[in-house]
């Protein structure tokens, strides 16, 4: 029990602060290497600068050394932004660097062993991990009910094929049975390589599904970016005046739309300014457009033709359309009028972005943080095993797809050393 | 008079039994060994062979520990193979040819002459607790014996039957006479039994066979032999020769499967799958056209073959037609008939690691009696059985083996935590641990642990000290770097591309081309032997696998390292499933590494566990 694990211990969605907690040996030594600078000392909270693969992030940390925390454990908190762009970046820049994800209820679990809760607690606990088993057994169920779950079965039972004309030629060197090569071996390999590719591709949409679409507006001042995002809400929760650089910081709100929550993220108006706060502010914008899963880019210039530097898609919205006497010149763009909340197009624009094709109910989506930290590790397993198809013997490839296999099992919970042997004796005849 | 008063009665006198009693009156134990017959002592009853896959590391650790088995098949060589070249270190397995009678008299001479050890022809029918905590042993002609401790090591000889075709018959191995009434003995000390079978080949004569028309296996020169301490042995003195089942075997058994006790429903046992009889062969895996044959020499001193993959419980007149039907064989003449054999052997998960039954103190078990097959299965068994049952009448703690250091570990582990529905046979896919428990390095996982039980020699631990002091020596120099003026020619002549820059001894060995004797060859790991060669290139070569392993291995240990109470009451604890609580509180597993290989048994339920335990400590 002495892995480092983290998860996001605030509630998910739309919060002031989120608070990613992570315990384990590991937890200070993992922090440091993305958090500075890192608190002197414990227990004291610090302002610092917390690196992620996506962008920067200040936050607060501070850090209990063992025995002195809820765990018992070093722990470490990140106390960050709200929203969940932001915890899921802190989470996977701690999963980067050695820690794993938690399971349910794993921290009152290591705080309970590590006697940090009282006996009365002991019957509750234990009934929470009965509940945990009862629901994850029901998930398994489910899982298995899906397609993920078919399509993990599946390449478990690729990979088992393949491990199993392994193992049977390395226990059986004397029998003449058809067995691969080690080239296509590799071949099969490769492709459920490519398979566990796809899959964790998904992933970013099953956290769609989850957490729904940020959408970032953003566009020069006074174009109507705040008129639009209330026009979108309906309701006028954001202030709208005439004044340049009105909005100064960036607002998340968020809104369903059939079954998608959208997060829209209102931003400053980008240009050069010197005030400061104000310059912040477009930094701010810039960094959100960055983060987001699609930009709306708000003109109300009919002849603008201007894309705005992002690598995120984009939609460009032409506008206050009732002040319009032509049409825009980009046919491809939205026409709306925020004044008259004629914004219908938009959602259903996004909406389609998103659902038809991709978010489908009966598709595959990964949508469980514990069940993408399988997949990767059994890509990176496999593509050890690849790898030592060229490099190393039948024996260390053996293993290594061994490993991938048993990898995948953590999700369908299935990798007993019996199928192994069951699958050797099935499909090869064998025996003296 | 005649003593009637040991410390240690070992029953049976097969693989299992010799090492047992070997281990047990070397370490000072008074010790008698029963068998049924004398002329079965370590008596090769199915293929004449020792080792192979998996087999031939366990063999490897036996010598290790201090074992004969090793020693009295390099006595009794016929040829040495070894299996899986280029497959990779952690499969290599030696395999020897041995001749079925000089093993049998070299075994036995050596058991004559081991001090303390006691050779007795009886039956033994009956096992009572005594009352002074020891046993009586009473065998079929009302002899009785006392003893501290019993090793059972019974084979198949228990109730067991052989069967060719309708002709069944109450008798054990080779028409020798079975054990009728230690079964229901077992059964009166609380042992509950299974029912397994399995089976042997016909044996033919060589100069009936047809040997043009088979291609013939010669034994490899270079091979090693088993133990460390046998200098050198001829290792190609006998052939072997490889044929094939035609069509007309196809058809042939076919025809008459309604005959086979096995499709007839005659045979109640269970049988492995790792070795199918022929019939068995063409009725499952039918679209397969032949199946490959073996012809191995039974001894110098007969004509005898064995027909290795052609096993058969058919009616003798049907074998007579499959074995005429093989390529070569047409004309043979038949020694020996195939059959089946049936027997009684107990559920192991009743014993612990030690060997000893978890309910009864000083009763000890190994070999085909657990369910296992194999010689060096049981021989593996034998001497971990032996070296207890010695620490039992000494009052030392038992001594037990472990999946990361041994085959033997992962055997006893296995049979004692998982039930067999089949007579077992080690396999090294059943090894979490390949990398790490290699043939080559059986020495260097348990020379220690054999001098510290007693069982290992000055010699033997000397030739010991001395390799591991030489691969320290040269694991040392393995940073010293090389340029390339004085590595570039052996890199181009091997075909290893030559950087420029200076290499460690490391980096060199790395490339898959360099051997650690290219390495000495250019003047450095002076003075090094070959097997401390081989170990310090096989441990650079493969160190980030086996880097791996070992953070594996230290992360399971975890959980090996925390001990269940053996007076839990599973029944009672809350969130485990029934079918958890039942497994557990049958198989009383020793630690919650063991809890969570025990099947039925899930991840969730070993969290409950880890949970209950930490309550319980802290109250």
């Amino acid at each position: 029990m002495n892995n480092t694990i983290v998860a996001l211990s605030t509630a998910v969605g739309r919060a002031a602060i989120a608070v990613v907690r992570m315990s384990g040996e590991q937890a200070i030594e993992i922090a440091k290497k993305f958090f500075a600078p890192f608190p002197t000392q414990p227990n004291f909270l610090r302002v610092g600068k917390l690196s992620t693969e996506h962008f920067d992030e200040q936050a607060m940390c501070v850090y209990f050394v063992a025995p002195h925390s809820y765990t018992g454990e070093n722990t470490v908190e990140f106390h960050c932004h709200g929203g969940v762009a932001v915890a899921q970046a802190v989470i996977e820049t701690c999963l980067k660097n050695g820690a794993v994800m938690a399971q349910n209820g794993e921290f009152s679990k290591r705080a309970f062993v590590n006697g940090k809760q009282n006996l009365s607690n002991a019957e509750g606990i234990i009934e929470m991990i009965d509940a945990e088993t009862a629901s994850a057994a029901k998930a398994g169920a489910n899982l298995l009910e899906n397609n993920l779950g078919k399509r993990i079965v599946q390449l478990q039972d690729e990979l088992l094929d393949v491990l199993s004309a392994c193992e049977v030629a390395l226990d059986y060197p004397e029998e003449d049975l058809e067995l691969p090569t080690v080239g296509t071996a590799k071949q099969r390999l490769q492709q459920v390589e490519e398979q566990l590719s796809a899959l964790i591709s998904t992933s970013t949409l099953g956290k769609v599904a989850r957490y729904g679409i940020d959408v970032a507006i953003v566009g020069r001042p006074n174009v109507g970016k705040s008129s639009l995002l209330n026009a979108l809400l309906g309701t006028d929760r954001a202030i709208v005046s005439e004044i340049q650089g009105t909005t100064r910081d960036t607002l998340r709100e968020s809104v369903n739309y059939r079954d998608i929550r959208f997060n829209f993220v209102d931003t400053a108006g980008l240009r050069n300014s010197d005030d400061v706060i104000e310059a912040e502010g477009v930094r701010r914008a810039k960094k959100a457009a960055d983060s987001a899963d699609v930009v709306l880019h708000v003109t109300d210039d009919p002849n603008d033709r201007s894309v705005y530097p992002t690598v995120r898609p984009q939609v460009r919205i032409y506008n206050k359309s009732d002040l319009y006497e032509r049409e825009p010149c980009c046919v491809d763009s939205l026409v709306v009028s925020a004044k008259y909340g004629d914004v219908e197009i938009i959602k259903e624009t996004l909406y389609e972005m998103f659902s038809a094709k991709d978010i489908d109910s009966s598709d595959l989506l990964i949508t469980n943080e514990r069940h993408l930290d399988c997949l990767q590790r059994s890509k990176r397993q496999l593509a050890s095993a690849i790898a030592a198809c060229d490099a190393a013997t039948l024996d260390v490839v053996t293993d290594q797809i061994r490993l991938a296999w048993q990898t995948l099992g953590e999700i369908t919970g299935t990798s007993a050393q019996e199928d192994v042997i069951d699958r050797i004796y099935s499909k090869f005849c064998l025996g003296k | 008079m005649t003593n009637k008063n040991f410390d240690v009665i070992v029953i049976g006198a097969g693989h299992a039994g010799c090492e047992a009693a070997l281990a047990a009156a070397r370490l000072g134990c008074s010790t008698l060994m029963l068998a049924t017959n004398l002329d079965t002592v370590a008596f090769l009853a199915c293929n004449p062979s020792v080792g192979g896959t998996a087999k031939g590391q366990i063999v490897k650790e036996i010598d290790a520990l201090g074992g004969e088995m090793a020693v009295n098949a390099d006595k009794s060589l016929l040829q040495m193979r070894m299996l899986n070249r280029g497959k990779g270190p952690a499969v290599f397995s030696p395999r020897a040819q041995v001749d079925k009678n000089a093993y049998h008299t070299n075994m036995k001479q050596t058991v004559e002459h081991t001090p303390n050890l006691h050779l007795r022809q009886g039956e033994a029918t009956d096992i009572e607790a005594a009352e002074d905590g020891g046993y009586y042993v009473t065998t079929a002609v009302q002899l009785r014996y006392h003893c501290r401790a019993v090793v059972l090591c019974c084979g198949v000889y228990l109730n067991s039957r052989t069967l060719v075709g309708q002709c069944v018959r109450d008798s054990g191995p080779n028409g020798f006479a079975n054990a009728k009434q230690l079964s229901d003995s077992l059964v009166r000390l609380g042992f509950e039994l299974h029912r397994f079978k399995t089976g042997t080949p016909a044996r033919v004569r060589l100069d009936s066979i047809d040997l043009a028309k088979t291609v013939e296996q010669k034994g490899e020169e270079d091979v090693a032999p088993f133990s460390y301490m046998t200098p050198s042995v001829p290792s190609a003195k006998r052939s072997c020769y490889l044929t094939y089942s035609t069509e007309q075997t196809k058809r042939i058994i076919l025809q008459n499967k309604h005959l086979a006790p096995i499709y007839n429903g005659s045979i109640n046992g269970v049988g492995p799958r790792y070795c199918p009889s022929i019939e068995d062969k063409v009725v499952r895996f039918a679209d397969k056209e032949r199946h490959q044959i073996f012809l191995e020499p039974e001894s110098e001193d007969t004509c005898e073959f064995y027909v290795q993959g052609a096993s058969s419980s058919m009616p003798a007149d049907v074998q007579e037609q499959i074995y005429h039907s093989i390529e070569g064989l047409e004309n043979a003449e038949i020694m020996r008939d195939a059959y089946a054999i049936e027997y009684d052997c107990i559920d192991a998960t009743q014993l612990d690691a030690s060997l000893m039954a978890k309910h009864l103190a000083g009763v000890f078990f190994a070999g085909q009696i657990n369910g296992t097959s194999g010689y060096e299965e049981a021989a593996g068994q034998g001497i971990v059985a032996g070296i207890n049952a010695e620490r039992y009448v000494h009052g030392k703690p038992p001594f037990t083996l472990r999946r990361d250091n041994s085959y033997i570990g992962v055997l006893i582990d296995d049979i004692t935590t998982k039930q067999n529905t089949e007579p077992y046979r080690m396999m090294t896919s059943r090894a979490e641990y390949r990398l790490v428990l290699r043939q080559d390095n059986a020495d260097l996982r348990l020379t220690e642990l054999g001098r510290q039980i007693g069982l290992v020699s000055d010699e033997r631990y000397n030739k010991f000290l001395h390799k591991k002091q030489q691969i320290e020596q040269g694991m040392q120099q393995l940073n010293t770097v090389v340029s390339p003026k004085v590595y570039g020619s052996l890199f181009e002549q091997k075909g290893e591309a030559v950087t420029g820059a200076g290499l460690t001894l490391d980096e060199m060995l790395r490339r898959p081309n360099i051997s650690a004797k290219d390495v000495q060859q250019l003047g450095y790991l002076q003075g090094l032997d070959g097997d401390a060669l081989q170990q310090i290139e096989l441990e650079s070569k493969y160190s980030g696998y086996i880097r791996k392993e070992q953070e594996a291995i230290a992360q399971a240990a975890k959980l090996e390292n925390k001990l269940l109470p053996p007076d839990i009451d599973y029944m009672s604890i809350d969130g485990l499933r029934i079918e958890a609580r039942q497994k557990l509180d049958k198989i009383r597993p020793k630690n919650l590494g063991q809890a969570g290989r025990i099947l039925g048994v899930s991840p969730a339920d070993i969290q409950i566990l880890i949970v209950y335990l930490a309550q319980v400590i802290h109250k």
